[in-house]
């Protein structure tokens, strides 16, 4: 097995050489190499593949020390569509 | 409603919430994990001077304090979102919402990893779950493993594994490729270990550690540096030999090294298989701030401090109002740090609600912080206190501009 065939992000499936030849292509930022990837987009929310994601698409562009790459959203971890609806304030 | 919620159950939540509550502050603390203690459980090492730092000892003191002032503290919880709704803040774990006045977050750190063909496979795991099966679950995670990745918390880990009589084969870089950055490169990783040579004596006194501060010296050390490593704990760490490949069929059952150049090129021929039945990954640490970043508090990346961290001050304020932070969330230093800043964020806490605490006090327990960082035996980043600097200027920037605004 070689770097390209080698998973990046495990929940989509996105290999190594897809992310370098599109963060090659379009000069991606790491949420426009998500975005058009997928990568990070998965169950596990990006938490294994999001320091990787982000290392690849700063071969092309520059941090922005100001701003968090890859946005958190909620939930920030898996949770069942039945206990979302769900408010019991103790 | 509660005065307090605390978010996690590590040295900073833990020390926050006794604080807290002795200052009579009514909290409760959540943690995702079964048991309390954080980071602290897994952590077992020697200190100067010979006596030994046992985090689950530790963790167990602050438990038992925890239990006599009775707090509430509800443990296998995940907090999936927070929220501040009219001047208080609300916490979402699992199907439950908690209310409270003040939020401190004590969320720790994350492990980063590195990527090498093969990384996939069964039997590939973080290094600081390697430390966690063992001691936390006293489960052995193989017979004989590899570490991937030289760095301070995968040297100090090795040991452990080897106290724990688990064959540690090797510790070794990772191949160089776009995602495994500095980590790949033997010169880096070399000058970044310097900085902790007093941790591993043996490794260093060959190369004359004092004479390695100079640049010309490190390119010959790194360039005479043996190929088959230097034993450290018996165990050889290699700074001139890579994992290209983690090898197995089903399961993990080897990794390919070969040997690097200075600055990690692989050199062609010197591939070789040694055999393991788990292989660790270790690309070191970063501050979990993925509920700070909901709340949208500015946040700062910083390299001394292992990512981005959100804005805090040195009394543990974030911008928001009732919002705080304690810990590695701040950037990643040991645990006596974050008991100290989890002891100065419950003061602060307290102070905002209307307690009486002198101004005195807190500025002592800032100090405090400082000084136990000094103190510290394992300085994750060499130039944390350059780290904290920056920080420190961000913050004082943000504060004028508040300043501006309200005049």
């Amino acid at each position: 097995m070689t770097d390209r065939d080698m998973i990046v992000c495990r929940c989509e499936e996105v290999t190594y050489g897809e992310l370098t030849d599109t963060a090659e292509k379009f000069g991606c930022t790491s949420r426009e190499l998500k975005l058009r990837t997928r990568a990070g987009m998965g169950y596990c929310g990006g938490r294994t593949c999001r320091s990787l994601v982000d290392a690849i698409a700063l071969a092309a562009t520059e941090r922005d020390v100001t701003q968090i790459t890859l946005k958190y959203q909620p939930p920030v971890r898996p949770v069942h569509f039945g206990d979302l609806g769900v408010i019991t304030n103790d | 409603m509660r005065d307090l919620i605390i978010i996690g159950s590590g040295p900073a939540g833990l020390t926050a919430a006794i604080t807290a509550a002795e200052h009579g502050l009514d909290v409760l603390v959540l943690d995702e994990y079964h048991k309390p203690g954080g980071r602290l459980l897994g952590q077992l090492y020697e200190e100067p001077g010979g006596t030994w730092w046992n985090g689950i000892e530790e963790s167990r003191k602050l438990a038992e304090r925890a239990g006599v002032l009775g707090l509430d503290i509800r443990l296998g919880k995940s907090v999936h979102n927070i929220e501040q709704v009219n001047s208080s803040w609300l916490v979402h774990a699992d199907c439950e919402t908690f209310e409270a006045k003040s939020l401190l977050l004590a969320t720790g750190a994350a492990e980063a990893p590195v990527a090498i063909p093969g990384w996939t496979l069964p039997g590939v795991m973080s290094v600081g779950a390697a430390q966690v099966m063992t001691n936390v679950h006293r489960v052995k995670p193989g017979k004989r493993g590899v570490i991937i990745g030289v760095n301070v918390l995968s040297s100090a880990i090795a040991m452990e594994l080897k106290i724990a009589d688990i064959e540690v084969a090797a510790i070794a870089l990772p191949k160089t490729n776009q995602v495994n950055g500095s980590a790949s490169n033997p010169t880096e990783v070399m000058n970044a270990l310097l900085h902790v040579s007093h941790m591993a004596p043996s490794l260093f006194v060959k190369m004359g550690s004092k004479l390695m501060k100079n640049d010309f010296m490190k390119k010959m050390g790194i360039t005479f540096y043996p190929k088959n490593g230097v034993r450290m704990w018996d165990i050889p760490v290699m700074l001139r030999k890579a994992v290209i490949r983690i090898e197995g069929t089903d399961q993990v059952e080897g990794v390919t090294l070969a040997t690097v150049t200075a600055d990690g090129k692989v050199i062609p021929g010197t591939e070789e298989v040694i055999g393991c039945d788990f292989v660790c990954i270790a690309g070191g640490l970063y501050p979990l701030a993925e509920l700070a970043a909901l709340t949208g508090c500015p946040f700062y990346h910083i390299n001394e401090l292992g990512g981005f961290v959100p804005l805090h001050s040195q009394d543990m304020r974030t911008p928001l109002d009732g919002l705080y932070v304690a810990g590695n969330i701040t950037g990643i230093e040991g645990a006596k740090v974050a008991m100290s800043q989890g002891k100065t964020a419950a003061l602060s806490i307290a102070k905002d609600l209307g307690q009486d605490i002198a101004d005195t006090s807190l500025s002592e327990a800032v100090r405090q912080i400082s000084s136990t960082r000094t103190d510290a035996h394992i300085q994750f980043h060499p130039e944390v206190d350059a780290g904290r600097r920056k920080l420190q200027e961000y913050w004082d920037l943000h504060d004028a501009e508040k300043r501006k605004v309200m005049v």
